[in-house]
């Protein structure tokens, strides 16, 4: 009987709170224009970084965990470089906007280009479908595919790799392709909900719109395995992630998991004949690019 | 700056120019917006006052920026015409749909934006910053002056659009609010809605004032705080419950007003849902927030309950 009465004097507190909780967020207008300090710090790093040996990835944990150490020394066996992103809460799309153009800069694979050409058609489809006006998305799929046009050589608008790196840090360009991959995202999962509604409601409690809404679609939100499986998916390609983190096995070694994200329909030989082109660093809150040395193409010791 | 203005291969702006575009191809009979031709990223609107409501035959202008990186921003809106629910001359925030600002989408647009905006109007300020709470027969009197003149705001420039955009609107608009009960004169009314925006404390003593004459008004207006207090602590209800009463208090809001009854009948289905779905998610939130108290407090939490 305490204990109701308890609870019905918690309930009410809780009701206040949020109806104040409720004025605040009407009335937030007053930070506006002010960068917060996360905003600034960050902005000292650019969208995306230069290519830089793993062993400036050692350097960071120095005097960090021995699991870690041990981890990088793995990953120095199997990676050539890193490539840092901003860690601006786009950091997965933007890691994978850039890989993803860098390797068609690299292999001009016009196959890879028509068959994602494709896949962007069918995304604008589907967004149509889920009721998105066009003017809200048309902008931002135009600016896709005037990159994968440019980075084709042999026509006129044909760009370097020094432009691509130029592009990818001009928030013009990059913001865009960043929103371009948002918008494919939120309409893979909403058209998928009945598949990605189990994932989301253990994650965050909410309803599959409520996700896009909240989690997607606004810039800055920090991607998870269901905007990984999403896009993935969504555009056809394959994504490794490795994860750098300090679990370790039971037995006591230590062994750096990865994990493969194999776009829905893909068939298992075609899975084993090819690692997925992007790969990308995993470090808990934040995603970087990694490049495997070209000699090994990273052997599978870890579970899928 | 003023390179960037007309810069089409500006992001912003070949974005801004398709929604100019949109709307001028789609017009509604609840709002238009027009940018300045001066500056594209300054926009002016009217919205007309929600059917059913003290807002109804309103005509509220209003102000719209949009930031240099619109549509990654959200634009910002100001209320110029006097109206009982915001502040004027203040910047208002637009956070569509209970989501934090940053949590804007560049799906949304000016249009989603103004949707919003109406929709918002009968809804209980709950104290926010920018937001006020006259009593709905001072709205009703505001309501209702608004459509003599538009208001007078900025430039020559601006003062034209903002004068096309009220003709326009009061050509939509044109169900005339019941004028309020005649013991209500027109002096003390204009006087206290000039007090009433600045100093709303002093409005509600003017509307005692005027209550005391029109006693027929007075009982009303008090179920409806009263009701309306009961659902604010009767938070533990279950939701439907809790969906029910706040739907309750709408009946009743739009009630009193004595309003048309064929424009109440076809609005009434759309105001339910705006309450039930509000109601709703008020109850999920404090559900989540119970539920993590409770965890929180010892780790015995879920088991608790269920025995409880």
């Amino acid at each position: 009987m305490q204990n109701q009465n308890d609870m019905v004097k918690d309930e009410a507190e809780v009701a206040a709170s949020i109806s104040a909780l409720k004025g605040e967020e009407w009335g937030c207008c007053s930070v506006e224009d002010e960068p917060s300090f996360q905003e600034e710090e960050s902005a000292k790093v650019p969208y995306v970084g230069d290519k830089e040996p793993l062993s400036s990835l050692s350097a960071e944990y120095q005097a960090g965990s021995p699991i870690l150490l041990e981890k990088i020394k793995i990953l120095d066996n199997q990676y050539i470089a890193i490539r840092r992103t901003r860690g601006d809460g786009n950091c997965f799309f933007r890691s994978f906007m850039f890989s993803y153009l860098e390797h068609i800069l690299e292999s001009q694979d016009r196959a890879e280009v028509d068959r994602i050409k494709l896949n962007v058609e069918k995304c604008r489809k589907t967004l149509q479908n889920l009721g998105y006006t066009d003017f809200t998305f048309e902008d931002f799929f135009a600016l896709f595919l005037e990159q994968l046009d440019d980075i084709l050589q042999g026509s006129d608008e044909s760009i370097s790799y020094e432009e691509l790196v130029n592009r990818s840090r001009d928030q013009s360009v990059s913001d865009y392709i960043v929103m371009f991959f948002r918008f494919v995202t939120a309409g893979e999962i909403r058209t998928r909900a009945e598949f990605f509604e189990p994932f989301i409601t253990g994650l965050s409690n909410a309803t599959v719109d409520q996700f896009c809404k909240s989690s997607v679609e606004p810039m800055g939100e920090e991607s998870d395995h269901i905007h990984i499986t999403a896009l993935s998916d969504a555009l056809g390609v394959a994504i490794r992630v490795v994860y750098l983190d300090r679990s370790s096995c039971d037995n006591g070694s230590v062994t750096v998991n990865h994990h493969d994200f194999v776009p829905t329909g893909t068939n298992e030989k075609e899975e084993e004949a090819s690692a997925p082109f992007i790969t990308l660093l995993y470090r808990p809150g934040h995603y970087d690019i990694l490049y495997p040395k070209s000699s090994c193409k990273v052997s599978d010791n870890a579970e899928k | 700056m003023a390179d960037e203005r007309y810069n089409r291969k500006n992001p912003a702006v070949k974005r801004i120019l398709q929604e100019v575009k949109e709307m001028q191809a789609n017009p509604s009979d609840d709002f238009m917006s027009l940018p300045l031709e001066e500056n594209i990223f300054e926009w002016q609107f009217a919205i007309r006052g929600p059917g059913d409501t003290e807002f109804e035959g309103g005509i509220y202008h209003g102000r719209i920026q949009l930031p240099a990186d619109y549509p990654f921003k959200p634009p910002s809106f100001m209320l110029l015409t006097p109206n009982g629910r915001f502040e004027i001359n203040t910047k208002i925030c637009l956070s569509i749909s209970n989501y934090h600002p940053e949590h804007w989408q560049p799906s949304w647009s000016v249009r989603t934006a103004l949707v919003a905006l109406i929709a918002f109007m009968p809804t209980s300020p709950n104290g926010a910053l920018g937001s006020v709470d006259y009593p709905p027969e001072e709205r009703r009197t505001l309501a209702l002056k608004s459509r003599e003149a538009p208001p007078k705001y900025g430039s020559p420039e601006r003062q034209k659009v903002i004068e096309e955009i009220h003709h326009y609107i009061l050509s939509k608009a044109t169900v005339v609010p019941k004028p309020i009960p005649q013991e209500c004169n027109q002096a003390p009314s204009t006087e206290s809605e000039t007090q009433s925006q600045a100093e709303p404390q002093e409005a509600t003593t003017v509307v005692e004032e005027q209550s005391i004459a029109t006693t027929d008004t007075t009982p009303d207006d008090q179920i409806i705080e009263e009701a309306a207090e009961a659902v604010n602590r009767s938070a533990s209800v279950s939701p439907t419950a809790r969906a029910l009463a706040t739907v309750e208090v709408a009946a009743r809001a739009s009630g009193s007003g004595e309003q048309t009854v064929v424009r109440r009948a076809a609005q009434k289905p759309a105001d339910d849902r705006l309450f039930t779905l509000a109601a709703v998610g008020l109850t999920i939130a404090i559900v989540v927030l119970l539920l993590k108290k409770f965890i929180r407090s010892g780790g015995y939490g879920a088991g608790l309950m269920d025995e409880s």
